[in-house]
């Protein structure tokens, strides 16, 4: 007997990959909706059902291999980022720093005003300032989608993401700082901390092209070679308490303009990137708990739908003076819906404060979840309205 | 319905349409951004015509008539100037080129207006393998049978203006050793090729075309995808085997060269009557347009009436020193000195093999063709 159970608990987490797989191909095929939202929905619902057998904690074997997928997918994220837009379009930049500053203001009124300490409202805003990267990214490969919503979408995000780590990294600052320290000290820590993430990502950046471009052969060894790049990158980072979302991030930003070719073939990494990508979804979901969910719904909802709002607000507002129509806008603001806190706050420092977040702020349960599954679905619906997805359906 | 009466337009007159790649500056790849483009340049006078392509990543941009090389080179500059800057706020590039480097023909979405929807369910994958970009030149006829003649006496230069605008080595990714791999899109349509052998504009509308309806095949002029092909609404006769040129310089520079080689067809027509276009011509005439799509200004022809082999460079030089007196005549002689110019230092497929000698990747060849093509 005991037997069984051994090789069930080490059976639970390839089986919950297939069967969020198995199930997000069938559901994408028969209704159109984005795999990860399927992923999302499969991994919370297994892991309520078999809490034992999917439980894990942030340095096993699972969550090394969903820090990967997740800075495979940065990585690809920086490499679709232009600067130069930013420059030549400072629309783009304001839109991203108005969105990010007015959700953030507006998350911790309401949650002050609910009756949150100021702290966790600070830590809940700049965390609900962020878009997922991943979530976005997904969506955009799934639809084969082109066009201005799909590209200030993209831009809008890293925008967003860096400007969420950087708050959070500075309140955490304050919060660790509190009774020694002051503002000033915080931010130039967190600065300095970001700094040196984006050197590090930048140092890979320009070394592995280098590396490629002396092995020849491209188009052959590009990808094991960048997915080796990030695999190593998210160690050192890890190791050296830095960002390792700044971190892939530049690298993909600085291999980007180092210009090597990662062809549209080996999207997503290719199979072994979608493999990932499953993985990691569910394991997102999965140390969420249902109680947990229930207790913050309210607050939650109430949340998800003021930065709903804001979002979509600040992004239509700058439309037309950034070259596009109200409508894609609009539409722009929309799709920037999905968010994944877990994920962000694995990365950055969860052993000393992130299971005391979760466990104080039911409603980042709730938000999460419901914005691991709605939000793909959100982005996705933007895009088609936006006439900007290619998928088989529309022709 | 029978083909419209062949406008009269004043004789050697001149239009460029060049059909334009849209790429997205993040990745490189076409980019869908037709709409988003249009939409944005709508907000402003534009310095001429724009118009949306067959798929959306494509747009298609013409000049006002123009007689002088000078005028229609600062017209297209003013339309790249304009285009440049709406593209660069949407994060889109302008390139020229006769193909994309790597663009995968299954991604291609078909720009909602019904012609197009008809022609891509009609021809399926050709349809979005037609994601080619190529430069027409119009040149003005006074009359059909003037636009018949000049058709036919072009023939023996065709393969000119395919070596000196050669930009599409690359498909798909890879290396096609053409130097205008765009041409063959072309000649997978049934209806590509040369125009029939007919000098009289009579015996064209009311025999060959009358007849080519009656069978049901074709509806109108548009349905042809020849080589040439007159366009009787305008009263020209238009050029199609160009690929669109990495910049407009070279446009413009091959429009007044087939300006100025119409100007000579046509002094010729009068004083020297054998070397007047025949039937027989054409018996060489696929096997010369191959060697320029393959090997460019390094190709080898045969001359379609003596059957001597030339290099294709060399006739190219010996045509261009005998059209100087034209291009004074007709303030071309820039443009002709432009195209000498190429004959030395290499076509646009040259360029973009080196482009990727240099950076290593098909992306760095579309970022190269995107700054050649903004000029600055």
């Amino acid at each position: 007997m005991p037997d069984i159970l051994v090789i069930s608990a080490e059976l639970a987490w390839p089986c919950a990959i297939l069967l969020a797989w198995l199930c997000g191909e069938f559901v994408h095929r028969w209704f159109g909706i984005p795999r990860i939202s399927v992923y999302g929905l499969v991994g919370f619902g297994l892991a309520q059902s078999f809490p034992a057998l999917l439980g894990t904690d942030s340095s096993s074997a699972v969550a090394l291999l969903a820090n990967l997928a997740f800075g495979l997918i940065l990585f690809e994220f920086g490499y679709r980022i232009n600067l130069h837009w930013l420059r030549i379009n400072p629309w783009i930049a304001v839109t991203g720093l108005v969105e990010s500053a007015v959700t953030f203001a507006v998350v911790y009124a309401i949650a002050h005003a609910t009756g949150l300490p100021s702290m966790t409202s600070l830590l809940l805003a700049s965390l609900a300032m962020s878009s997922s990267p991943a979530g976005v990214l997904r969506v955009i490969n799934e639809e084969g989608s082109s066009g201005q919503v799909t590209e200030r979408v993209l831009h809008l995000v890293a925008i967003n993401c860096v400007l969420a780590v950087f708050v959070f990294k500075v309140i955490v600052g304050v919060w660790i700082f509190r009774t020694s320290g002051s503002l000033p000290q915080a931010a130039t820590h967190s600065l300095f901390e970001l700094l040196a993430s984006a050197v590090l990502g930048a140092v890979f950046g320009v070394a592995v092209p280098f590396v490629l471009r002396q092995l020849g052969n491209l188009a052959r060894d590009g990808t094991v070679a960048f997915a080796l790049g990030v695999l190593l990158l998210v160690a050192i980072a890890h190791a050296t308490e830095l960002s390792p979302v700044l971190a892939t991030l530049t690298f993909g930003l600085m291999a980007r303009h180092r210009r090597v070719a990662f062809s549209r073939t080996e999207r997503n990494f290719g199979g072994i990137g979608e493999l990932l990508t499953v993985l990691l979804f569910v394991f997102a979901v999965s140390t969420l708990t249902w109680e947990r969910v229930m207790a913050g719904a309210g607050l939650g909802l109430m949340l998800l739908l003021a930065r709903f709002a804001v979002k979509t607000a600040c992004v239509a507002a700058f439309a037309h003076v950034g070259g596009i129509s109200w409508r894609k806008g609009a539409l722009t603001g929309i799709a920037l819906s999905p968010m994944s806190v877990f994920v962000i706050l694995l990365l950055e420092q969860a052993r000393y404060l992130g299971i005391v977040l979760v466990d104080e702020l039911a409603a980042l349960a709730a938000m999460t979840l419901f914005m691991e599954v709605i939000g793909p679905i959100i982005t996705q619906r933007a895009l088609i309205w936006a006439k900007e997805s290619s998928a088989k359906e529309e022709h | 319905m029978p083909l419209e009466p062949f406008t009269s337009s004043a004789p050697l007159t001149m239009g460029v349409e060049l059909e334009l790649q849209l790429v997205s500056l993040s990745d490189y790849d076409l980019t869908a951004s037709s709409p988003d483009l249009l939409h944005l340049l709508e907000r402003k006078p534009f310095p001429g015509n724009v118009t949306p392509e067959i798929t959306e990543s494509m747009i298609e941009i013409n000049s006002d008539v123009h007689t002088r090389h000078a005028e229609l080179l600062a017209q297209l500059q003013l339309i790249r100037d304009t285009l440049v800057q709406a593209g660069e706020t949407l994060n889109i590039g302008i390139a020229g080129g006769g193909t994309h480097p790597f663009q995968k023909w299954s991604e291609r979405r078909i720009f909602s207006k019904p012609r197009f929807k008809e022609v891509s369910e009609l021809y399926g994958y050709l349809a979005k393998q037609f994601t080619i970009f190529g430069q027409h030149v119009h040149i003005g006829c006074a009359s059909g049978d003037d636009a018949l003649y000049l058709l036919h006496a072009l023939s023996r230069y065709v393969p000119h203006f395919i070596a000196l605008s050669a930009s599409s080595p690359y498909v798909q990714g890879n290396d096609t050793l053409f130097n205008s791999a765009r041409l063959n899109s072309v000649f997978a349509f049934p209806m590509s090729g040369r125009a029939p052998f007919l000098l009289r504009w009579d015996d064209f509308a009311n025999g060959y075309f009358a007849k080519m309806e009656h069978t049901g095949v074709i509806k109108s002029m548009k349905d042809f995808y020849w080589d040439i092909r007159p366009k009787p609404e305008f009263g020209t006769i238009e050029l199609r085997v160009c690929d669109t040129p990495l910049t407009v310089e070279r446009a413009a520079a091959l429009a007044s060269y087939l300006q100025a080689l119409c100007r000579h067809l046509l002094e010729r027509r009068d004083t020297a009557p054998e070397d007047a276009p025949v039937e027989d011509d054409y018996l060489v005439y696929n096997y010369n347009r191959f060697q320029a799509c393959r090997f460019g200004l390094d190709g080898t022809l045969v001359h379609p009436k003596t059957y001597e082999s030339l290099s294709l460079r060399e006739d190219i030089l010996t045509t261009l020193r005998k059209m100087e007196p034209h291009g004074a005549a007709l303030g071309g002689s820039a443009g002709l000195a432009h195209l000498v110019e190429v004959t030395h230092t290499g076509s646009d497929a040259q360029y973009l093999r080196d482009q990727f000698g240099n950076s290593g990747s098909v992306e760095g060849v579309v970022d190269a063709a995107i700054h050649r093509f903004r000029g600055r």
